[in-house]
């Protein structure tokens, strides 16, 4: 069986969950203790050297970052569940691009909000609230943009879903949740793409803990 | 012939630059003239939403994002060029993605945003900022040990042999060594030789000072 060693509540833990559910793909959580700052230990940073969760042993195989795994995951088993990465030459590059649309127009600002807003006073730090105002001003247009995409297809990469989609799931959760919801809702397109997104039953499966 | 719709400057417009070159890809570099924001005019936002270059006009095929455009000419063309930018084998393949994601996670978010401020805020007569700089190189540097284990066991950060996942970090990598950091990657000896490795292909030397 898959190991998937993490933790319940980690953003990029949960995306791994979520595929697997997709992908009706049976693994094992295998927590990782966060707070004692396991994930830093040699025994763990052997097999991920930048010292994060997660990574998975898939028989032996070990393989780190979230969305590698997913990627990998969905390759290794295209004929059960969910098609999340199109085979074809030009829908594919329509998902890379999307892919990439999520990584560097998408969480580049909001991972960093929801650590601002969400993860920070969990640690007893500080909120910085104009570190926040100046990420959200860049993430505005953003949104504007995916507004005029998401007017002309239904998901990002086209008209079917896709795993470029599912990658806004875990962060852009927490952000709906924090207090941001307006900013999706007030764009109806955006609206209505994120609700069917963050309304798979997959994604409730895992959202409240992988 | 592939129109490359960018700006010959452009980290990200280099580094579609750069593909073409280890592919053997002619290309056509029409210029988007930046300082006029002519990427934020309709022409251009019809096309590429977030007006942000590069993006290609392959025979009418329209694609942005420098990664997913590097990755398209990648695989359509597999039979020129550097071999084995994306490997077909699947766990050489996981391993290309899971250095792609370090890449993009573990260098570029940190690299990238100290060169804004060190070199292109400069640039439009805007003031460094120095501390957060401070701040995000330390948050790199413990980044930049991981690649120094792995790159202790390995050539290339996929393996042995050289990716995309390795390419993509030369241009906001080279800039980041020339405006005054290069320390960080030579005080580590297997980044160091992974760096000069990478960044003397003469693919991007080809392009590096201008796509």
């Amino acid at each position: 069986m898959l190991k998937l060693y993490g933790s319940p509540f980690s953003t990029c833990t949960r995306l791994v969950a979520l595929i697997c559910k997709e992908k009706n793909i049976p693994y094992e959580l295998i927590q990782v203790d966060l707070a004692k700052g396991e994930q830093k230990r040699p025994s763990y940073t052997a097999l991920q050297p930048f010292g994060q969760v997660p990574y998975i042993d898939d028989d032996g195989f070990i393989l780190y970052e979230s969305r590698a795994i997913a990627r990998y995951l969905i390759k290794k088993y295209p004929n059960q569940g969910a098609s999340l990465i199109p085979t074809d030459p030009k829908a594919e590059a329509l998902f890379e691009q999307a892919a990439s649309i999520e990584t560097f127009n998408f969480t580049a600002f909001v991972s960093l909000i929801v650590f601002e807003k969400v993860f920070k006073p969990r640690r007893g730090l500080q909120t910085n609230e104009d570190r926040i105002k100046e990420l959200l001003a860049t993430l505005v247009p953003k949104l504007d943009a995916y507004e005029v995409i998401l007017s002309k297809q239904k998901y990002l990469a086209g008209d079917s879903v896709t795993l470029a989609d599912l990658a806004h799931l875990p962060y852009g959760t927490l952000f709906y949740g924090v207090g941001y919801a307006e900013l999706f809702d007030s764009r109806p397109n955006v609206a209505r793409w994120w609700k069917d997104i963050s309304s798979r039953p997959t994604w409730l499966a895992v959202k409240d803990g992988a | 012939m592939v129109k490359l719709y960018g700006s010959p400057t452009s980290t990200c417009t280099r580094l579609v630059a750069l593909i073409c070159k280890e592919k053997n890809i002619p290309y056509e570099l029409i210029k988007v003239d930046l300082a006029k924001g002519e990427q934020k005019h309709a022409a251009f936002t019809a096309n590429q939403p977030f007006g942000q270059v590069p993006y290609i006009d392959d025979e009418g095929f329209i694609l942005y994002e420098s990664r997913a455009i590097a990755r398209y000419l990648v695989k359509n063309y597999p039979n020129q060029g550097t071999p084995g930018l994306i490997p077909a084998d699947p766990k050489a393949e996981a391993l290309f993605e899971q250095a792609a994601s370090i890449e993009i996670f573990n260098f570029t978010t940190f690299v990238g945003p100290i060169v804004v401020e060190k070199v292109f805020k400069p640039l439009r007569g805007l003031q460094t900022n120095e501390e957060r700089i401070s701040e995000l190189l330390v948050s790199l540097r413990p980044k930049l040990d991981a690649y120094d284990v792995i790159l202790s066991k390995q050539k290339y950060l996929a393996g042995d042999s050289v990716t995309l996942a390795d390419l993509t970090h030369l241009p906001y990598g080279t800039a980041f060594y020339g405006a005054g950091f290069s320390e960080e990657f030579d005080s580590r000896p297997n980044v160091a030789r992974w760096w000069k490795d990478i960044s003397n292909r003469p693919a991007w030397l080809a392009v590096k000072d201008g796509a």
